[in-house]
């Protein structure tokens, strides 16, 4: 292959280094307006009484709403959110008056004139007492909202989704088991900190047509989500998200573009602007839920784990609209990548007055095997083998099932582990220079797939230019991960023609056409494989144009750097630029017209579990799998952890882009290690108390380690050249391995994230005082 | 960000006459990025800001026989990289090139991050055991005043509103060796959870710590220990467990009380091991 597999450069490279990319943000229109936003300062209150008539007086002021003009709740999952807080607010920070404004020193600045009364209700910040019959609930109608029939919320608790998988007999095999090893693991709210904060703009014409740009991962998603709230037809509405500076799933769905709605409404051509602080950011975005887990692994003294019980509590934070999912993959997920017979899992979704909790890299499955691949470490000390074997007897296998029950055919996991394993050089003790520090090395297993529902679409255009060169437009979009570059790449490979020249469109409803969204590790596999169609379909009709040209059949032709040849005589050739508008014979006449390719793709069979056990043939579209090993230095006097070296292997069908890959695979271990030492979101009472870079940490280039990414390519039989997905994925193993690590380097456990030098320090205390 | 009035005098005395006329009612602006940040964020709304980056003369480090002087806009990657400073007091050197980003730096003063007053100011611990003087311009002119008596409390100096400083001075001593350490959750771009300097100077020691207190402090009692001593090993068990018991910090969500106090002894056996 000429381009597939290759090094491509980005093609928004340029742009992006140096600066000229323009981003929502970046958006000066005429006339424009701006929006601030009065938010809640009590984690849960009645909202008894609004004055905002001083506030309006103030000139510049334009408008000024509150909640009870727009009662109608929406979500993507479960409907229970307003865009504005009506009645009551559920968490602090929650948004409850919007000020419009012809500056946005005049938007802020009338913030403070507005008087809010509240009757203080008491505050549910526990997940695990939340859902004690007695607590108080944060949503009392949820009964009377809408969801898909695929979540299970119980009405008059604070659960509001309870997934249940049920595989064998796990009660019974657990009297069986030759050991128990059972572990509660939490896992604190994290932000995902994109570069970018939020932002939207609206504007409503004349005639009733709503455009929005807006920073977003998923813009027919937003259309979707801003035509049922305001009832404007699909048609009328028009989402753009021009560029998106990092995403990490906080821009999936809509967060703040329904604010802007209203005023766009009330002043038509006047386009009305909101963004986010990074305050904001960290508050009022999506966090990722906290989770307690607590697992339990049966297992004979063979090393062969016989059932696993799991407990999934997640914090979804005041609105779960999205956060039921992530208790579902969760849930589905939960066995791990191991073969188990028996497999009990409870996942539950609870809500609480804290941050809205929403999809974050890697949808729950970071947080899970945090506890799984540490109790797995466990399992393995008890029966005394090591943690190598204990994944070699059970790690998935092609023929292998799944904790759904459903057959593996695919599983790339055991290459994965074996490379990992020689290239951290495992079984080879490192020793620290420094007689106060110790090294050691951990290992973990991770898998993911997509979780979306069972018939996500994608879709893909290509049109030829009469210079042989080409316009792709697809929805999905670059947010970083280098979309662009490899749907380039796959257009470029079918059609033969070098990728400078395809230019790539993306993110405009109006233009671009439908992508359920950005997310779910599912844009080189799905998008991918709908340009592979586009791209196909141009080819076809390229090469019926070229047979009726060049007079040979279309089975003996082919496209090869910018014409059709005959695979027989390679003389005989006609260029692409030649047809792309169509067959022009002799006489002048001529047929077909511009080629336009058009490729569409949903993954084929993917079916719905049963409700009752979660079990299913065919319930999700692929596991991605992949280990990592992972060698640290931890100081014995300060506790601080110091990660040396990760190995990271995962079996992604195909290398696409070697360089953007390893960029990947390279972010990814530095979120795995954000968040495995430095990154929470520290609650107390509903508030943030570290809502800035100031006390909020993610790591420097500093902080990296030498990194090793490999790769094993099992292809994915319905992917675009044999891709999967792997975005997600890659950050899954980072956390648990380090936390492995760790405990060989010092003996100590670790069951709460993140691994703070203070926890390290104390832990070891503990241990040196048993 | 509240509206605000903008001054910029090119001279001491056009900046004491703005202080003195709008009443002391303003607020200084060196490199800006501690009051700029508490501006933006609402902790801080002065109605007037004079910025003293036009006056001529304070941007020097001064190097006399007996005393080095860092002028009150000097910056803090200028302070970090200065040749005299890296090769005779390299732990200043050091504190200076710990603070903030390669960015921030280049914005931010070491008389800022003094005058700032937080608890855990980075160039404080190793002017604090240089016994560094603060210069003050007032209307009685220059007064010279300790640095140690300098803070008052967290973020609270003895500068009055018509005062300001010129820079800071210590008297030269190339003979003693410091060691300057930062703990802090992440190596780079982070605040310190502790840090310390460390001074001997012949026989005599000379201890500063940060964010043990609500300023940066001395601590006597350890150096009053060490003092004449000759380092053992017992003598520096002993003077650990007295320099964690004199600090007083507190928790907050960057470390509690008990794992600031056991890091106090830390980097003190860390720095009196080094001339064991």
């Amino acid at each position: 292959m000429k381009f597939v597999g290759t090094s491509v450069k980005r093609v928004d490279g340029v742009k992006k280094v140096t600066g000229s990319l323009k981003y929502v943000d970046d958006i000066k229109l005429s006339k424009m307006l701006y929006v601030a936003v009065k938010r809640s300062p009590h984690p849960h209150a009645k909202i008894l009484n609004i004055n905002f008539e001083k506030a309006l007086a103030i000139k510049g002021v334009k408008d000024i709403i509150t909640g009870d003009l727009f009662t109608k709740r929406g979500g993507l999952y479960l409907e229970d959110k307003n865009f504005l807080a009506v009645g009551k607010v559920r968490y602090r920070g929650e948004a409850v008056v919007a000020v419009c404004a012809i500056t946005e020193e005049i938007a802020q600045s009338a913030l403070e004139f507005i008087e809010i009364e509240y009757e203080v209700l008491p505050a549910v910040t526990n997940a695990k007492d939340a859902m004690k019959p007695d607590s108080p609930l944060v949503h009392p109608d949820l009964g009377e909202y809408k969801w898909a029939p695929i979540f299970f919320p119980v009405p008059g608790t604070n659960i509001s989704n309870h997934y249940t998988l049920r595989k064998g007999d796990a009660k019974k095999a657990f009297e069986t088991v030759d050991f128990v090893v059972e572990n509660d693991f939490y896992v604190p709210h994290v932000q995902h900190v994109p570069i970018e904060t939020h932002t939207a703009i609206a504007q409503m014409d004349a005639d009733g047509f709503l455009t929005v740009w807006a920073s977003c991962q998923s813009p027919y998603a937003v259309r979707q989500a801003l035509s049922e709230a305001f009832d404007i037809p699909l048609n009328r509405l028009r989402v753009l998200s021009p560029a998106v500076g990092g995403g990490f799933g906080s821009k999936a769905g809509t967060t703040l573009e329904g604010i802007l709605i209203p005023f766009a409404k009330k002043f038509p051509d006047r386009p009305v602007k909101l963004t986010y602080s990074r305050q904001d950011e960290f508050e009022n975005a999506y966090v990722r839920q906290g989770l307690h887990a607590r697992i339990k692994t049966g297992v004979n003294k063979d090393g062969k784990i016989i059932a696993v019980e799991n407990e999934f509590i997640w914090d979804g934070g005041a609105y779960n609209e999205y956060g039921v999912n992530i208790a579902k993959a969760a849930g589905y997920a939960s066995a791990g990548p191991y073969d188990i017979e028996n497999v009990y899992t409870d996942s539950y979704c609870v809500y609480t007055n804290h941050p809205v909790g929403g999809p974050y890299r890697g949808f729950g499955m970071s947080e899970i095997h945090f506890g799984i691949e540490q109790n797995l470490d466990m399992v393995a000390e008890q029966i005394g083998i090591d943690p190598v074997e204990i994944r070699r007897i059970n790690g998935m296998k092609p023929g292998g099932v799944t904790g759904t029950g459903e057959v593996v055919e695919v599983a790339g996991l055991m290459e994965c582990l074996d490379i990992a394993v020689d290239e951290i050089k495992f079984y080879e003790k490192s020793e620290s220079t420094s007689p106060t520090k110790v090294r050691g090395k951990g290992i973990a297993c991770g898998w993911k797939a997509p979780s979306m529902p069972t018939n996500a679409a994608s879709s893909a255009i290509i049109k030829l230019n009469e210079d042989g060169t080409a316009h792709l437009l697809v929805s999905a979009q670059d947010i970083g991960q280098g979309s662009d570059t490899v749907m380039t790449q796959i257009a470029a490979e079918v059609l033969s023609i070098s990728p400078e020249k395809i230019t790539i469109r993306t993110g405009d409803t109006d233009q671009t056409p439908y992508e359920w969204q950005t997310v779910a590790s599912r844009i080189t596999y799905s998008t991918g494989r709908a340009v592979f169609e586009a791209a196909n379909d141009a080819m076809n009709q390229l090469l019926e144009l070229a047979q009726i040209k060049i007079g040979l059949s279309k089975r003996d032709l082919e496209l090869r750097d910018g014409y059709v040849v005959s695979k027989i005589y390679p003389d005989r050739k006609v260029a692409i630029s030649e047809l792309a508008l169509g067959l022009t014979f002799e006489d002048g006449s001529g047929i077909h017209g511009p080629i336009i390719g058009r490729g569409a793709f949903i993954p084929p069979n993917v079916r719905n579990a049963d409700k009752k056990t979660g079990l299913g043939e065919h319930p999700v579209v692929f596991w991605t799998y992949g280990a990592q090993a992972i060698e640290v230095e931890v100081d014995l006097e300060t506790g601080a952890v110091k990660v040396l070296k990760v190995v990271s292997v995962f079996d992604v069908g195909k290398v696409m882009n070697p360089q953007l890959l390893e960029g990947q695979m390279e972010g990814a271990i530095a979120q795995g290690i954000g968040t495995a030492l430095f990154e929470e979101l520290m609650l107390k009472d509903g508030k943030v108390l570290n809502p800035s870079f100031v006390d909020y940490k993610i790591p420097t280039a500093d902080d990296m380690p030498e990194m090793v990414i490999k790769f094993v390519e099992n292809p994915e039989e319905t992917g675009p050249f044999g891709a999967r997905g792997v975005a997600e994925p890659a950050m899954v193993p980072t956390a648990p391995a380090i936390a492995n690590a760790i405990y060989a380097a010092t003996g100590i456990r670790l069951n709460t994230m993140p691994l703070t030098a203070e926890r390290v320090l104390n832990a070891i205390k503990a241990k040196d005082n048993d | 960000m509240k509206t605000f009035e903008y001054l910029r005098p090119t001279s001491l005395k056009e900046a004491l006459d703005m202080l003195k006329k709008h009443d002391g009612n303003v607020s200084i602006l060196n490199g800006g990025t501690d009051l700029i940040v508490r501006m933006r964020e609402g902790h801080s709304s002065p109605e007037i800001v004079m910025d003293i980056k036009k006056i001529p003369g304070l941007d020097q480090i001064q190097v006399d026989e007996d005393r080095i002087t860092i002028g009150a806009t000097v910056l803090l990657n200028d302070l970090g990289l200065n040749e005299v400073i890296k090769t005779r007091y390299p732990y200043l050197a050091q504190a200076a090139l710990s603070v903030g980003s390669k960015q921030v730096r280049n914005r931010a003063t070491c008389i800022g991050n003094i005058c700032n007053a937080s608890p855990l100011a980075d160039t404080a611990t190793p002017l604090l055991a240089l016994n560094a003087d603060v210069h003050i311009y007032g209307e009685e002119g220059i007064k010279t005043v300790p640095l140690k008596d300098f803070f008052v409390f967290v973020r609270k100096t003895i500068l009055k509103p018509t005062e300001i400083v010129t820079g800071i001075s210590f008297k030269q001593d190339p003979e003693a060796l410091g060691i300057f350490t930062k703990m802090s959750r992440r190596k780079e771009v982070d605040l310190s959870t502790v840090c310390s300097t460390v001074i001997r100077s012949g026989s005599e020691y000379r201890i500063s710590c940060g964010a043990v207190a609500p300023t940066p402090v001395r601590l006597a009692k350890t150096e009053a220990f060490l003092t004449g001593k000759a380092l053992t090993s017992e003598v520096i068990d002993e003077a650990c467990k007295l320099a964690s018991g004199e600090v007083t910090p507190i928790s907050d969500i960057r470390a509690s009380e008990e794992y600031r106090r056991e890091m106090v002894g830390v980097m003190l056996r860390h720095a009196l091991s080094e001339w064991l």
